[in-house]
């Protein structure tokens, strides 16, 4: 093979990684359609009133507090998980990562009812408690219901780094804090601020729990501008929404940037907890407690106490089932096969283009549900009827939003594949082709996958473009626990709810087993 | 739609460039029905005749018996909730074994917003919607298709759209609802700007202004009593009243059942399905009088000029402004009807007693100043 042509692959894959971006940023294109149908003083006046002041505040600032809270808690769950002895650390791992699986409005409406001044607990404790909604009850639910991902992030990036390192700083008389400082958390760092990512652009883009906890945030006003019929506001906003994230983006681009992580692989010496092991299993099961205990128990009782008219059409029929996870399998599939070579040539190549093209694909998970599903009723009315309203459409929107899940996770994995391998196989006269798929996917698959089941798991819990893109009449679990909950129908939510964090729980055990080493 | 008389360039631009492709589809329509029938997967209209099928509608109700059958294949984009709406259209569905309906169901503001996307190109036949100024709106951007007269000319003006591109289906009023065991009924003000100002309802008021029914409210709070005392009343309830503000209207009411808030200016019908699940919940419901806060606002229906199948979909109309159709709101969701000859039985107090603003809803069509004014207020959730 000649150099020509590996340069031909290089550009012909970097093409294909531009042509991904530019797929999935398409739809923004719309934003820009509609925000130029407002009047530039009006516009201006707008932009600058007070009022959206308030707003990029409240925003920036419950983004800033999510993320930082969610290092705070996501690093020391994962070190507490691979380098420690940690009584039933199988068990508490999946603790730990399954509040991803909730919806975060489903989180933030059970704990309201559970913690609230006259929820469940107070009135079983006979006490009021403390207020429970404002920046700060929005700030610890989103926290709390996104915190996984940066767990889930560190986790694996501890598990395949050299831990024989820290042995090596520990026997030159370092002490535990300052090996973990000088020696892991310098490797690890990537990870974190992958995870981190995630979660910033989770937090500025969730609507249902700021909303819920009365917080004006840049998605309240957009929902509100576009409840108002003033979709041009709407756009204008989140066009503003988008120049924030990608200042976040770029942050990241510079605190991340990714060093070989590849993994020696000797499992050092675990930590001796000793007494410790007590408040560190207590962390875990209070969050537990919190954050998966309560939610299934207030659905429990919603269950069991309702009463009064039945509703045909809310009754729970199996095909919701189908329907959720088939979109959700689709979805992550459809991620998994485009996030390849975005992530291959943003791990591979020093290229700012591949660089920016895998930043690219983050911006839809920054945007609200309502816009780019707006965006895709547009397009897809206008331009694609043959493929509006039904499944592959609404599918794309999933890819729009969640691709960078799959797309972090699949750059992460190449970055750990040593190229000296490839190097290998190409003197023994494997072509590009042949390389990548004896050699290299193998050995990324489980990156992949785990790419795959956080677009699964969030495309099972996706709300709002599910409502406006879904074939007409085509009902999901969260279409119905939207109906239920809408009408006051609780009971009829209860099921639903409970069977997407067991099917999303499962996912995430698949996820688990995805990592390079085991569990246990 | 600009309230300073400045308008939006690029929005009227688009409005008329709409209309031309229309009022150009509305010519194909003729052609275009012919034609569906060649097409496959459309059924296309079984009538062609947008007028009655059989007996016309009256200004009193006429029963299903006396309409023409339905037959054939419409899609709905229902704004309405499912349990307040599925149930009739079951009913129908039930009487007509070869008719099918396709219903979509989203948020009424989601519902909208999409069909404004979708233009004409739009896969539904009908809107049916929780709130008039939604109608009004699909009308101002020339999506509505007008009504045949007999349809026209069964529901008062008051009720409808005098230019016949909408029409009501059951109405709803705004209500005062609240905690029994903080206050008799018998004592709340039944003038909504005593709820903006006098203290006893300090710190324990909500609403909920995200909501298409509260921006009615505000709009026809700015065409009756004036700008500045609109934005003095929601002033008074952000700064004085330290009002709570919700995103949902079922955990307002919750609120007022069993939580903080003694008092909620909200729909009535939240409370009705609260006290339907719980009888024993602290909830009941006053009315303000001759004001904007017990607005007496229609949910309805418009034919889209998307549709390819308007004389089915005005056929399917008939049926809801019938007999059996009407009494379905007041026995099912404890609506009222907007046809004569249709008794209200309900809990509530009949329009009557309840003695709601007289008010072109089309008025609700621009929400844009209540929209300034509440956002220049700081009431937006």
């Amino acid at each position: 093979m000649t150099s020509d042509d590996a340069d031909a692959a290089s550009v012909g894959l970097l093409l294909l990684s531009g042509a991904i971006a530019a797929l999935v940023v398409s739809p923004l294109l719309w934003l820009v359609l509609r925000a130029s149908d407002v009047e530039a003083a009006r516009a201006a006046s707008l932009m600058t009133s007070a009022d959206t002041v308030e707003i990029l505040t409240n925003s920036v600032g419950l983004m800033a507090t999510v993320t930082i809270a969610s290092i705070l808690i996501g690093v020391p769950l994962a070190f507490l998980t691979v380098r420690t002895d940690l009584p039933y650390r199988r068990f508490w791992t999946i603790v730990a990562a399954l509040p991803l699986v909730v919806p975060s409005y489903i989180g933030a409406f059970a704990f309201v009812s559970a913690f609230g001044p006259r929820g469940e607990l107070s009135s079983l404790l006979g006490v009021g408690l403390p207020e429970v909604y404002g920046f700060y009850g929005a700030a610890l639910i989103i926290t709390l219901y996104t915190y996984p991902y940066v767990f889930l992030t560190t986790r694996a990036a501890l598990l395949s780094m050299d831990s024989s390192l820290v042995d090596a700083a520990r026997t030159l008389n370092s002490g535990r804090f300052e090996a973990f400082r000088r020696v892991t958390l310098p490797q690890i760092r990537p990870a974190i601020a992958a995870g981190a990512l995630l979660v910033a652009l989770y937090a500025i883009s969730d609507f249902g729990t700021p909303a819920f906890m009365q917080v004006r945030v840049f998605t309240s006003a957009i929902y509100w501008e576009y409840g108002a019929f003033n979709v041009e506001y709407a756009a204008l906003l989140s066009l503003q929404l988008i120049a924030v994230t990608a200042i976040v983006i770029a942050i990241e681009a510079g605190v991340g940037h990714d060093d070989d992580a590849s993994a020696g692989g000797a499992d050092g010496a675990r930590l001796r907890l000793g007494a410790w092991k007590w408040p560190a299993m207590g962390a875990f099961a209070g969050i537990g407690f919190v954050t998966l205990v309560v939610p299934v128990a207030i659905f429990g009782l919603w269950f069991f106490q309702g009463t009064g008219g039945e509703v045909a059409s809310l009754e729970f029929e199996l095909e919701y089932v189908v329907n959720s996870v088939t979109l959700a399998a689709l979805a992550a599939l459809v991620a998994s096969a485009l996030a390849i070579p975005v992530g291959y040539m943003a791990a591979r190549s020093d290229s700012l283009s591949a660089r920016l093209f895998e930043r690219m694909t983050y911006v839809g998970f920054a945007v609200p549900g309502i816009v780019i599903g707006l965006a895709l009723v547009f397009f897809g009315s206008n331009y694609l009827p043959w493929v509006y309203r039904t499944v592959p459409l609404l599918v794309f929107a999933y890819v729009v939003r969640f691709l960078p899940q799959a797309v972090g996770s699949t750059r992460t994995s190449v970055l750990q594949v040593d190229e000296r391998l490839d190097e290998a196989a190409r003197t023994l006269n494997a072509g590009r082709v042949e390389t990548f798929r004896r050699i290299t996917l193998p050995l990324i698959a489980p990156g992949v996958i785990a790419g795959g089941v956080l677009v699964f798991l969030t495309t099972m819990k996706e709300l709002p473009a599910t409502l406006m893109l879904q074939p007409i009449g085509y009902d999901t679990l969260v279409t119905i626990i939207w109906a239920a909950h809408e009408s006051v129908y609780y009971r009829y939510a209860a099921l639903p709810a409970l069977i997407l964090i067991v099917i999303s729980g499962l996912s995430m055990i698949v996820l688990l087993r995805q990592e390079k080493y085991n569990v246990s | 739609m600009a309230h300073d008389g400045s308008g939006r360039a690029g929005r009227t631009v688009i409005d008329h460039s709409r209309r031309r492709v229309l009022a150009a589809s509305g010519l194909a329509v003729a052609g275009s029905v012919g034609l569906a029938g060649c097409l496959g997967d459309d059924p296309g209209d079984p009538f062609d005749d947008y007028g009655p099928q059989a007996a016309a509608l009256e200004s009193t109700a006429v029963s299903w018996d006396d309409l023409g059958d339905l037959e054939g294949e419409l899609t709905i984009y229902s704004g309405r909730s499912r349990d307040q709406i599925d149930p009739l259209f079951e009913m129908i569905e039930d009487e007509y074994p070869d008719f099918t309906l396709s219903i979509d169901h989203d948020g009424n503001e989601d519902q909208l917003n999409s069909l404004r996307e979708e233009g004409e190109n739009s896969p539904a036949d009908i809107f049916y919607t929780q709130s008039s100024g939604a109608l009004a709106a699909l009308k101002s951007d020339g999506l509505a298709r007008e009504l045949p007269e007999d349809i026209i000319g069964a529901v008062d003006d008051d009720k409808s759209d005098p230019d016949g591109r909408w029409t009501g289906a059951s109405g709803r009023v705004r209500a005062i609802m609240y905690d029994t065991d903080e206050f008799d009924g018998e004592d709340l003000p039944d003038d909504i700007f005593a709820y903006a100002e006098d203290e006893q309802f300090r710190d324990i008021i909500s609403t909920r202004p995200n909501s298409g029914t509260f921006r009615s409210f505000i709009t026809a709070m700015i065409e009756m009593e004036g700008k500045d005392e609109t934005r003095g009343w929601i002033s008074d309830m952000v700064n004085q009243q330290n009002a709570t503000l919700y995103s949902s209207g079922s955990q307002q009411a919750e609120e007022v059942a069993y939580g903080d808030q003694d008092i909620g200016l909200g729909n009535q019908y939240y409370a009705g399905r609260i006290l339907n699940e719980d009888p024993d919940a602290t909830l009941d419901v006053a009315f303000t009088s001759d004001d904007p806060g017990c607005l007496f606002n229609v949910s309805g229906v418009a034919i889209l000029e998307a549709s390819d199948r308007p004389n089915l979909a005005a056929e399917f109309t008939r049926h809801i402004l019938a007999a059996e159709g009407q009494e379905f709101f007041v026995d099912v969701n404890g609506e009222y009807p907007v046809v004569d000859g249709v008794d209200y039985v309900g809990d509530l107090p009949t329009v009557d007693e309840i003695n709601p603003p007289s008010f072109d809803l089309n008025a609700l069509g621009d929400l844009e100043p209540a929209s300034d004014l509440l956002r220049e207020e700081g009431m937006t959730v």
